[in-house]
């Protein structure tokens, strides 16, 4: 059964690489299984599946990877998100609070995450975060920034 | 000559507080493997554990990146953890994962090198790895088709590569959780 990371990637059952990737069931598993823990969770902690798509798709477009931001935006447009979630997951940076504080964290950790310092977990407390959402919001973050590196380390082994 | 790199363990302290054993719900508590005989948990551990379903997914799968049978060498898979953890300014992961490939590789040359920023003298193989893990690791990815040609040059195959783009990834994801929940240094 084809996955997210297929989707993104391209790749169907009659693709050598769609073969070779399953040589390692545990990876495709623990992707699987990792996707869910972030993006469809159990127990949310107060961070709700719109919220969390909607940064999906933006972190997926400062990655520059095209099919994951088109796979979220899909994903996102299932929860008839606001028109501020919309604005969140296309880029945008005049948002209101606490989305605006999300961004901005989800934007520098995904791209500067060496210039993170304590005082970034302080404006996520400042903006009404608890230490589950911090927590949370920080997996979610990492997650995509994982997923989109599989994702372009296999299109350039699938082209190679 | 370079000189050999000393690289001395850091310790991990959170921005946050950690969950407290005492307080932790049935599903912290699974996820940290709380039993009558292991009551001690590292901060790192009770940190995430405020969020146990992530953890118990990320630990599964890190576990299997890092450590499954065959394919990849392991020092393979440490050398390509410590390019993502330096492009990601992870200082405590570059000194975890660096003091694991000399002792897998029985040597410290390597990150050696990578320390004192002569990754010019790099061996083929280690240079192509480590090229990959710096530009794969970035935002966005600059890692090319010429990358991955270098990793083919140096006899690498297609299973070999996937367990070297994953132990590159997994740490775009590692770092941003040790870097940024918490700071590390000398003191315990």
């Amino acid at each position: 059964m084809s996955d997210a990371i297929d989707r993104a990637v391209g790749l169907n059952a009659e693709d050598a690489l769609y073969g070779t990737r399953r040589l390692r069931p545990e990876f495709v598993d623990g992707a699987e299984q990792c996707r869910l823990s972030v993006l469809a969770p159990n127990d949310d902690q107060g961070l709700a599946p719109d919220v969390r798509f909607a940064l999906a798709q933006r972190m997926a477009m400062l990655n520059n990877d095209a099919e994951l931001q088109a796979d979220y935006q899909a994903q996102l447009a299932t929860l008839q998100p606001s028109d501020q979630l919309l604005a969140l997951a296309a880029g945008a940076s005049e948002l209101a609070e606490p989305l605006a504080t999300l961004a901005r964290h989800a934007d520098l950790v995904t791209q500067q995450p060496m210039n993170a310092t304590e005082q970034h977990i302080r404006l996520l407390e400042q903006a009404g975060l608890s230490n589950p959402q911090i927590v949370a919001l920080s997996e979610l973050i990492a997650f995509v920034n994982f997923q989109t590196r599989v994702a372009a380390g296999l299109r350039l082994l699938r082209s190679a | 000559m370079i000189p050999s790199v000393n690289l001395k363990p850091l310790y991990w302290h959170p921005y946050i507080t950690p969950v407290e054993v005492a307080d932790a719900t049935p599903a912290q508590l699974d996820a940290m493997k709380v039993t009558p005989s292991n009551k001690k948990i590292s901060e790192y551990v009770r940190t995430l554990a405020h969020d146990p379903d992530s953890y118990v997914a990320r630990t599964v799968l890190f576990n299997a990146i890092m450590y499954v049978e065959g394919g990849l060498d392991r020092a393979d898979r440490e050398l390509g953890a410590l390019g993502a953890s330096i492009v990601n300014g992870c200082r405590y992961c570059a000194v975890v994962h660096a003091r694991r490939h000399a002792q897998l590789a029985e040597s410290d040359a390597v990150v050696s090198a990578i320390y004192f920023d002569r990754a010019d003298v790099l061996g083929e193989r280690d240079a192509a790895i480590y090229r990959f893990a710096r530009r794969l690791s970035v935002t966005p990815a600059e890692a090319s088709a010429e990358d991955m040609a270098a990793l083919r040059a140096v006899g690498m195959n297609d299973q070999e590569i996937i367990d070297l783009i994953h132990a590159i990834a997994i740490f775009g994801w590692a770092n941003r959780l040790m870097h940024v929940l918490g700071h590390a240094d000398l003191n315990k």
